[in-house]
């Protein structure tokens, strides 16, 4: 992060990045220490950071461990069951590693029309995995997503935190390589 | 489609005006644009006065519900002495919709303006804006705006330079359609799972946090600047008694120019699809449509004459939702495409309601079953039944929106779920 | 009050009223599994307790719609009924239908509503969710494939114990309960979530397998854990208790209870009971009948003249009441008791519910009849020694030393016990009927729920039986109403109080006269 981030938008910081540090510090650190108290400056209830603190945690290090929700935890003195229940409802926050590029792959309703399944099937014969799973090198990780709202544009691809519009089969090869 | 785009139907107010031009994501160049005008007006204003505004212009909420604006505003309680909440719903989530994000990425300063004269009108003194997670790209636009607008004095203390203080918080969801329930998104913002919860106790009462909140759809605010600007008879210039003004148009599926259109309520649906939008693809014809986003009923080609108002659309059996048709033309397989939207209803059930957290996932797995020739003799009349029963009788409408697309397509189109089924299996019933 | 129509009934209630209270009130049970009176928060999410309200196009959640003035419920017209089925049929589709294996067949609300609305054949031809068999706490495990999702279990540990310990993870059909991995529950009161479970998900391992639900007896009892005498149920199983199951008294323990006292009297099954009189030849105990052993203990005491007592705080009233006047007529004032300390808790949300450090249930009983509680055994050296229902297996061998006479009452013999002149083998009192008074002096009755092994007899019994061969009182008492009427007739901290009138849910005696003595 570089930059100092205004309190009003910490709470919307992008947490799917390619760069990242499994063993990053989270909490103990002068940045840690910033981030918790500008999040909890912006509710009235400490409870209400849970989101914001987890999406911290996946910034820093690419995944939300059990021990990361611990910590979580005892930053705003919930159960770590808590702050497990919250984040395994939330497809995006990851439970497991990823790989340094998570491709996903809408295949909803609009994208299903358009291709979606084969744009899916050449993401996952190009990078040589299988849905869900990340390739032995930690590169990729390609999954199938739900509706990601850019329906007018399918086949509708997020890899990290961009946009990737009107994919098409074809155009796979040449997205992965735009990633190098 | 890329912008510009210009077709004679489209009405290009504020709403969609600046779409395709980056620099209108700039305060300096928004303001000359005229932006923040109404706001400047606003915060001089009784906030009675601008409710009753938005009241008379007839704005309906853009969420997909339709609800009256002004109505859900006057809800609020007035002095009771307690903090309010905005709450800004950018949680766009529904298949087929995809018009928040052209307005958080085209025109943040326009949806932060709405939000600030909405929470005037509220006697709120937070706004926070809630967008889904995956929209990173937009959300970074949003939040430039945001710090823009807040070191320019338009946020914080002193909005405009009035007695009047209002905080804008951007807040981002991790992957949960049902956030974007107005409940469900309140339990997100609070630090929970986001469920919803059964009313009362209503925003109005107790929302967010356990005080009085109001929940709105980011077009619902984006529509808000130019109706105070102009008023309530300039915005009825468009669209019906009942449905009035402009709405945005989310256009997907088997078509020429799918994309985002601004468009007058009550126009044919037919023409959106076929003039507008260029119908199907290499000449083919359209099958079906589901028109306002996947949790709507479809509707076949020979409904598509109905007039795209909130009233028009419930008439021909389905409704305007979020505006979002998604297009289907001759070679689709209903049973796969019902098939794909009932996946996507199972995956986002929260799991409370009984109904739902079964019969989703139950409606899945059977479609998935006929789909590949092995459907049982009596799976459509189970189906209908299940449509029966999750219809009404949950927590909010999820249940509900598994069941129109699938009903209806289980009405019209029988005979491709027949005919995928084994030959030895004759389907009973329906 | 507000006035409204249930199934034709009509019930007046205070405004707001969960209309499925005011259902109950009319006699009208309501099925439903999300809702427990005992926890505050109400999801209504089960959908099970939806009525049709005339005047209403959709059926409400009784659970949480709130009573008006007028208002007419139907919760068995056809749409309700449907509905109702069809939330069964959901629940069903993804369960495994292991109850001829499953701790909660018998009383289990999926399968008693199952039942009712005749699903005997499934439409579902797909594959079940398999979740398999979790650990939640030590002695706790849940069934993820027999859940119903209904969060009672969450929401119990939530907003009554305290303690977001148990969640559910996932959500949708994924979802499931759990603890956060290696935090298994350790709350002293969570034991809580296997009761309020409405089906087999959650289950004490100790139980797990050990009886079916239609082979148990059941007696309303007292905890004999703690002086809080929370009301409970015990289940027995060939004569041996099984398991205690709160009683709901919301004077004391509401719906709850803690796993201290669940588990202290499952315990108490095990070790050898002293089953037949004795009495002594030489420095031998012989097996006696009762007739002989009391003739004996008639003699020895006739012969003595003072001396020392030691009762036991888990004696209830009425033997307590016996010994004091046999005391009174050996010549022996006071007499002492000891009772063993524990750690407290408190249940968060129902306060008044606490594991208390007197581990006895007796406590203001023993107070009320004239014994003192004593760290030192007993002061008085000489004269006889005459000992109710304390094992004596801590005491000091001088407790016992020169004695002209040593009657011994008790269920369990300790080598001290065992230089008794004679001793009387009692019941315990899951074996009989009696009372204990809790810490606040509120008197609770208990039912016989074993029977005594051997020739084991009430204390107060056989007290009883020694008085009249000392020349005193009404003969031997063999109903446990009639040694608490002669209590509550002689005793001033029981003045006026009524057997019957005390029932299965207490009274609560005026606590200004507890501890005046007999």
């Amino acid at each position: 992060m570089s930059g100092r981030i205004h309190p009003a938008v910490v709470s919307a910081q992008p947490f799917q990045l390619p760069e990242r540090d499994p063993d990053a510090p989270l909490f103990d650190t002068e940045a840690g220490k910033e981030r918790v108290e500008m999040v909890l400056s912006r509710y009235p209830d400490k409870r209400a950071a849970t989101l914001p603190l987890i999406a911290y945690v996946q910034e820093l290090r690419g995944w939300v461990s059990p021990e990361a929700m611990v910590e979580v935890a005892e930053q705003l003195d919930l159960t770590p069951a808590y702050v497990r229940s919250v984040a395994t409802f939330y497809t995006m926050y990851n439970k497991h590693p990823v790989g340094k590029y998570l491709i996903q792959v809408c295949t909803n309703i609009s994208c299903h029309l358009n291709r979606a399944e084969e744009v899916l099937e050449r993401f996952l014969e190009e990078t040589g995995t299988l849905e869900g799973e990340t390739t032995e090198d930690g590169r990729y990780t390609v999954i199938e997503a739900e509706c990601l709202g850019a329906c007018g544009f399918a086949t509708v691809v997020q890899i990290d935190n961009e946009y990737y519009e009107n994919v098409s089969p074809e155009k796979v090869p040449e997205i992965l390589r735009g990633l190098e | 489609m890329a912008y510009p785009h210009d077709h004679e139907l489209e009405v290009r107010t504020l709403l969609s005006r600046h779409m395709g031009d980056p620099k209108a994501r700039d305060l300096e160049t928004w303001r000359r644009y005229g932006g923040y005008e109404a706001l400047k007006q606003a915060v001089e204003m009784d906030p009675d006065e601008i409710t009753t505004v938005v009241k008379d212009s007839g704005l309906r909420g853009r969420g997909g519900a339709g609800f009256p604006t002004g109505m859900k505003w006057s809800f609020m309680p007035k002095d009771d002495g307690q903090q309010h909440y905005l709450c800004c719903n950018a949680d766009e989530s529904e298949p087929g919709a995809f018009k928040d994000r052209e307005i958080l990425r085209w025109t943040p300063h326009l949806l932060i303006e709405g939000c600030l004269i909405a929470a005037r009108a509220i006697r709120a003194e937070h706004a926070y804006i809630y967008v889904r997670g995956e929209y990173f790209p937009y959300t970074r636009i949003l939040n430039a705006a945001v710090v823009e607008a807040y070191e320019a004095g338009i946020i914080g203390e002193k909005v405009m330079g009035s007695k009047w203080s209002c905080d804008i918080t951007v807040h981002i969801g991790a992957g949960a359609y049902i956030a974007g329930e107005e409940t469900g998104l309140m339990s997100s913002l609070m630090g929970g799972r986001a469920e919803p919860w059964i009313k009362p106790p209503f925003p109005a009462q107790a929302g967010v946090f356990g005080k009085p909140t109001t929940v709105n759809n980011v077009e619902t605010l984006a529509a808000v600047p130019m109706i105070l600007s102009n008023g309530a008879d300039w915005y009825r210039q468009w669209g019906t008694e009942k449905s009035a003004g402009t709405k945005l148009w989310c256009c997907s599926g088997h078509l020429v120019r799918p994309g985002n259109y601004e468009l007058a309520l009550g126009v044919p649906l037919g023409e959106i699809i076929h003039d507008v939008c260029g119908g199907p693809p290499n000449g083919k014809k359209v099958k079906a449509v589901i028109p306002g986003g996947s949790s709507t009923a479809l509707l076949t080609a020979d409904e598509l004459e109905c007039v795209t108002t909130y009233e028009g659309l419930a008439e021909a059996g389905s409704s305007l939702g979020t505006a979002s048709p998604i297009v289907m033309d001759e070679d689709t397989n209903i049973v796969a495409a019902i098939r794909r939207i009932a996946e996507f209803y199972a995956h986002e059930s929260c799991g409370q309601c009984v109904q739902c957290r079964e019969g989703t996932s139950w409606i899945a797995k059977i479609l998935r079953r006929i789909e590949r020739g092995d459907g049982q003799p009596d799976d459509i009349d189970t189906l209908y039944h299940m449509c029966e029963q999750m219809t009404g009788r949950t927590i909010c409408v999820l249940a509900d929106s598994v069941v129109f697309p699938l009903k209806s397509s289980l009405d019209k189109f029988l005979g491709e779920y027949e005919a995928l089924m084994p030959r030895s299996g004759v389907v009973a019933g329906a | 009050m507000v006035s409204l129509t249930v199934d034709g009934i009509e019930v007046r209630v205070e405004p707001g009223t969960p209309v499925i209270e005011a259902a109950a009130r009319a006699g009208v049970s309501v099925p439903h599994y999300c809702y427990h009176p005992g926890i505050p928060t109400r999801p209504a999410q089960c959908r099970m307790c939806l009525v049709e309200v005339e005047g209403q196009p959709k059926l409400q959640p009784s659970c949480v719609l709130a009573s008006g003035d007028g208002m007419v419920i139907h919760t068995t017209s056809e749409v309700a009924e449907e509905a109702r089925k069809s939330v069964i049929e959901f629940l069903l589709i993804n369960h495994p239908l292991d109850c001829p294996i499953c701790d909660a067949a018998g009383q289990c609300n999926l399968q008693d509503y199952a039942f009712e609305t005749r699903q005997l054949a499934s439409r579902f031809h797909d594959e079940k969710l398999v979740l398999g068999r979790d650990r939640v706490a030590d002695d706790i495990l849940y069934f993820g494939d027999r859940c119903i999702i209904c969060t009672r279990c969450v929401r119990f540990m939530s907003d009554v114990a305290g303690d977001d310990a148990l969640i559910v993870a996932q959500r949708g059909h994924k979802a499931y309960i759990d603890t956060f991995p290696g935090r298994d529950l350790d709350h002293p009161f969570r034991g809580n979530i296997v009761d309020v479970c409405p089906v087999g998900a959650l289950v004490h391992e100790d139980f797990l397998f050990k009886a079916r639900a239609w082979d148990l007896d059941r007696a309303p009892s007292v905890c004999s854990g703690c002086s809080t005498g929370c009301n409970v149920t015990l289940d027995v199983k060939e004569n041996q208790i099984v398991r205690l199951k709160p009683r709901y008294n919301p004077d004391v323990n509401s719906y709850w209870m803690c796993d201290y006292g669940r588990k202290h009297l499952v315990m108490s099954n095990r070790g050898a009971r002293a089953e037949v009189p004795l009495v002594r030849e030489g420095d031998r105990l012989t097996p006696a009948s009762w007739e002989v052993a009391l003739d004996r203990a008639a003699e020895g005491l006739s012969a003595s003249s003072g001396g020392a007592a030691v009762v036991s705080p888990h004696a209830c009233n009425e033997s307590l009441f016996y010994f004091r006047r046999l005391l009174d007529r050996v010549g022996i004032e006071g007499g002492s008791f000891r009772v063993d300390q524990g750690d407290t808790a408190t249940l968060e949300g129902f306060p008044k519910l606490q594991l208390r450090a007197d581990r006895a249930p007796n406590v203001s009983g023993a107070e009320g009849l004239g014994f003192s509680r004593a760290d030192e055994w007993a002061a008085v050296s000489g004269g006889a020694l005459l000992v109710l229902q304390d094992t004596l297996a801590d005491a000091p061998a001088e407790l016992v030393d020169g004695r002209s006479f040593f009657l011994f009452l008790g269920s369990r013999l300790s080598p001290l016990a065992r230089r008794a002149d004679v001793v009387l083998p009692v019941a315990t009192f899951a074996e009989m009927d009696g009372t204990f008074a809790n810490f606040e002096g509120r008197v609770q009755r208990f039912q016989q729920a074993l029977t005594p092994p051997g020739m084991a007899r009430p204390a107060w019994m056989a007290l009883s039986a020694l008085l009249a061969r000392l020349g005193d009182g009404d003969g031997t008492i063999t109903e446990a109403r009639d040694a608490f009427a002669a209590l509550a007739a002689a005793t001033a901290s029981f003045d006026g109080l009524d057997w019957d009138a005390i029932g299965f849910r207490g009274v609560a005696r005026d606590t200004a006269t507890v501890g005046e003595g007999a």
